[in-house]
């Protein structure tokens, strides 16, 4: 079934993982080509098959956003590894496959007889990858979770929020989201030595292990200087001003000056105010101390020169007495901002970034027909390869859509087998 | 290399045998140092007076020496450095010389710049079809904000991230380490290996890897893309909650004796945990009515609590948490099959028992100041081919006597060029 022109054509990958990291780990195998196969169970259904949200609100294992997105151009397949031939079948499949995926809590492959030393025996040359939260061995190994509690032991929790309040984390699964490139890092250089070798292996990925590489200098900080890095609000350790400021419109900007040069035109973008030409705002460690000032009169500064995208622009013009301009929204005020040099942006909502002029320019959106959902959006990759680019082949599957072509075509199944089988309950 | 010329024999990483020329900044350096890890040959192209990045801090006890940024030390090490001033001609063949035995450039230059400099994809792959290049930028190459400038905060807020993070009284907030730069990093290493990858299947030739880090963003909304396509409803900054779905979620943060606790949907209350963390509760008397069997029933089967219902869930379970320590917490939650983790500071994670156990940290030999220094270890564990730490950053420099002069520079050359300011 896979298109012989993309880069991981011919490739087969058995996906026995779930839930954010292992299916956006074989995501990007599958948008540039390969047969990922989600090998799923009705009897235990995928978590994100259950998680809204869901098309019309209403539940459905085929009906949810969650689960789709993340699942674009694979295929699916169910099998009951709990069934008296389920993992027969199970291993029937990864002597066709040349990548597995899991997810299990470590041992449990063991347990059900496909630990990777058995899978090598009916395929020599595979590259597997487990990738639980804690990894195959430790005191944590048996732990549970998602990634929104991995992101608390994984120190992202610890500095982001604001430093009087408590360690509010990204709102969301955070680790689930960085940890699957890093997981793709692992899957790729290894499927290319053995490109290189013929030679496959085994890769035990702990989530917690990869997520601490995201965390910048903060570990460093510690283990040479014994500072302990704490969240700071929208602060940075390196520029200022530094910060979000809210607009009349109701929407948020950025503004980050790391150099002088971004200093200089916020300067010039502001109208050269008496304030920030003081001398104590002169240089970047100084203006790191005059952080609260800078930030008082940045937040006055917008708040005056904004305007809600209802009202119409009103400059001050003959009557100097009058209110400041309320010239921009925040969009307009970004632009402004951008035009004299200055690093700012607007904080995009979800429905922002769909009419983004610049995700647009780069095709970031596909919209793909769903069997059950109808047209849904997914997002692609962020890199364009020239010669062979990603593509979103097809949305995501349906629970099972595809056990005739897997079952038959790829294990080789008679067509009896395969619905004695069927009837038997080996496919749920 | 010839992309199926076989990796060295002692294999040192599943890249080894892949040569790496990094022309990157923040957006780019740990794309490269990921690349050196798995066993590439990574060279860090630096101006003569050293790269922009080495003034981040925080720096080595309070110094300001740019050879002591640990921006510097966590992003660079482990590979070479030679300095090479791209502004001068000279300089440009020179780093063109270099392209000719490179399998991946990781550049960040702005848009257009490389080509000025005779850089960019087309101008390297004339001299090397095999070339790799990994061109990361803020917003992409092409586009209507193509000449915006982005730092960490912008890449954040453009790419969405933002909006899902902070308070509901308080506005987005961003996190101190800073996620986009992660994001695009990580990203655009993958987009490079993929790259890498298809030398093999279509005759060797490289190709161009165009990656914006607001794109890259976007890939860290969660299910709010869906959301907002599916139910046309923009998730925020949740606080001490979770984003679930566009319904307010429930409280996932709670205070220890010690610190703070993750525990998802008020540590499992609500769901099918939720008679085992009942009992859990009720065993020490502090379950309070929830032990009664319609509180049981309604919280088992997920029925989503009134304001007030979640108000007493909360108190209930702060009230537990407070008076006990978070490991304590986590070990006997995990034990009754609910998925707790402790929220860790640094020093936490640096001195956690699994992770000792996995030996998982290295010991990075800084030989310039007599000492040695702990760093994150293999972010995955190969069976046959090991992630490998390759020693502490560069000086400024420090390499250029032996990568030119791998080139075939002679030293009188190496000098002529340096009296030129171009190295």
């Amino acid at each position: 079934m896979a298109d012989s022109s993309k880069v991981f054509s011919g490739l087969r990958v058995a996906d026995f993982a779930w839930v954010g990291v292992g299916p956006l780990t074989s995501k990007y195998l599958a948008d540039h080509g390969a047969e990922v196969i989600r090998v799923e169970s009705n009897t235990y259904p995928e978590a994100l098959r259950r998680a809204p949200p869901f098309v019309d609100d209403e539940p459905g294992v085929d009906r949810s956003g969650y689960y789709a997105n993340f699942n674009s151009s694979k295929l699916g397949a169910s099998l009951n590894l709990k069934h008296p031939r389920g993992i027969e079948l199970a291993r029937r499949l990864v002597a066709e496959c040349d990548v597995v995926t899991e997810s299990f809590t470590p041992g449990t492959m063991a347990r059900l007889g496909i630990s990777y030393e058995e899978l090598r025996e009916v395929r020599p040359d595979l590259v597997m990858i487990s990738m639980p939260l804690f990894g195959q061995t430790g005191p944590w190994s048996g732990y549970a979770g998602f990634g929104h509690v991995l992101q608390g032991a994984a120190g992202y929790n610890h500095v982001t929020g604001w430093p009087d309040g408590p360690p509010i984390g990204t709102g969301i699964a955070y680790t689930d989201f960085l940890v699957p490139h890093i997981g793709a890092i692992a899957l790729i250089s290894a499927l290319d030595y053995r490109r290189r070798t013929g030679k496959g292996q085994y890769i035990d990925f702990s989530q917690l292990e990869a997520a601490v590489h995201g965390l910048g200098t903060t570990i460093l900080d510690w283990t040479v200087n014994g500072h302990e890095q704490l969240r700071d609000g929208n602060r940075d350790l390196n520029a200022a001003p530094h910060g979000c400021y809210e607009c009349r419109d109701g929407k948020w900007i950025v503004i980050g000056c790391e150099t002088e040069e971004h200093w200089n035109s916020l300067k010039a973008a502001m109208g050269r105010p008496e304030w920030a030409d003081l001398e104590r705002m002169r240089r970047r460690h100084q203006r790191l101390e005059e952080q609260k000032e800078i930030d008082w009169h940045l937040e006055h500064w917008i708040e005056a020169i904004t305007r809600d995208s209802l009202e119409p622009e009103w400059f001050k013009g003959e009557n100097p007495e009058a209110a400041p301009e309320r010239r921009y929204t925040s969009l307009e005020l970004v632009r402004h901002l951008q035009g004299f040099g200055v690093p700012a942006g607007v904080v995009q909502s979800s429905e922002d970034l769909r009419s983004d002029a610049q995700l647009a320019h780069r095709d970031h959106y596909w919209i793909l027909q769903h069997a059950v959902m109808g047209e849904r959006c997914y997002d692609g990759p962020a890199f364009r390869l020239s010669k062979t680019p990603g593509e979103l082949t097809k949305a995501a599957p349906c629970l099972g859509e595809d056990n005739e072509y897997v079952f038959r075509e790829v294990v080789g199944l008679s067509e009896e087998e395969f619905i004695e089988l069927l009837g038997d309950g080996a496919f749920e | 290399m010839q992309p199926n010329s076989r990796p060295a024999e002692h294999s040192e990483g599943p890249l080894s045998g892949y040569h790496v020329l990094d022309f990157a900044d923040e957006k780019g350096q740990l794309c490269a140092r990921l690349l050196g890890e798995l066993g590439a040959d990574v060279i860090k192209v630096e101006p003569r007076g050293g790269d922009r990045t080495r003034e981040l801090g925080p720096f080595f006890r309070g110094s300001s020496d740019p050879e002591k940024s640990l921006w510097w030390w966590a992003m660079n090490a482990g590979k070479k450095s030679v300095t090479c001033e791209l502004r001068l001609e000279a300089g440009r063949d020179l780093a063109r010389r270099l392209a000719e035995r490179t399998d991946i450039v990781v550049e960040t230059f702005s848009p257009g710049q490389a080509k000025e400099f005779g850089l960019d994809y087309a101008s390297l792959s004339s001299i090397n079809p095999g070339i790799v290049v990994v061109s990361i930028t803020s917003f992409g190459l092409t586009g209507p904000f193509k000449d915006w400038l982005a730092t960490d905060i912008v890449g954040s807020a453009m790419g969405g991230h933002m909006h899902l993070n902070g308070e509901p009284d308080r506005g987005p907030v961003r996190s101190l380490a800073p996620q986009a730069y992660a994001q695009v990093n990580t990203q655009a290493a993958v987009g490079g290996l993929v790259a890498l990858y298809a030398r093999g299947v279509n005759g060797g030739q490289g190709q161009h890897v165009d990656i914006s880090m607001q794109e890259a963003v976007t890939q860290a909304m969660d299910n709010a893309q869906a959301t907002w396509d599916i139910r046309g409803i923009n998730l925020s900054g949740p606080g001490v909650r979770r984003n679930a779905g566009g319904v307010p979620g429930l409280r996932y943060i709670f205070e220890a004796e010690d610190g703070w606790v993750a525990c998802l949907a008020v540590g499992g209350l609500f769901g099918p945990t939720a008679n085992t963390i009942i009992d859990w509760l009720a065993e020490s008397g502090e379950a309070g009515d929830l032990v009664a069997p319609e509180w049981r029933e309604r919280l088992s089967v997920m029925q989503p609590p009134t304001d007030e219902e979640r108000a007493y869930l909360e108190e209930t379970l702060a009230a537990f948490c407070r008076s006990r320590k978070k490991l304590e917490l986590v070990a006997e939650a995990q034990r009754r099959g609910a998925g707790w983790a402790p929220i860790f500071s640094p020093h936490e994670i640096v001195e956690s028992a699994h992770l000792s156990d996995r030996e998982y940290w290295v010991r990075v030999v800084h030989d310039d100041l007599g000492e040695s220094f702990i760093y994150p270890g293999a972010p995955f564990l190969y069976s046959e081919t090991p992630w490998k730490q390759r020693g502490r950053a560069p000086h400024i420099g420090e390499d250029n006597t032996a990568v030119y002069g791998e080139l075939g520079l002679t030293e009188a050359e190496l000098r002529r060029l340096k009296t030129r300011m171009v190295v």
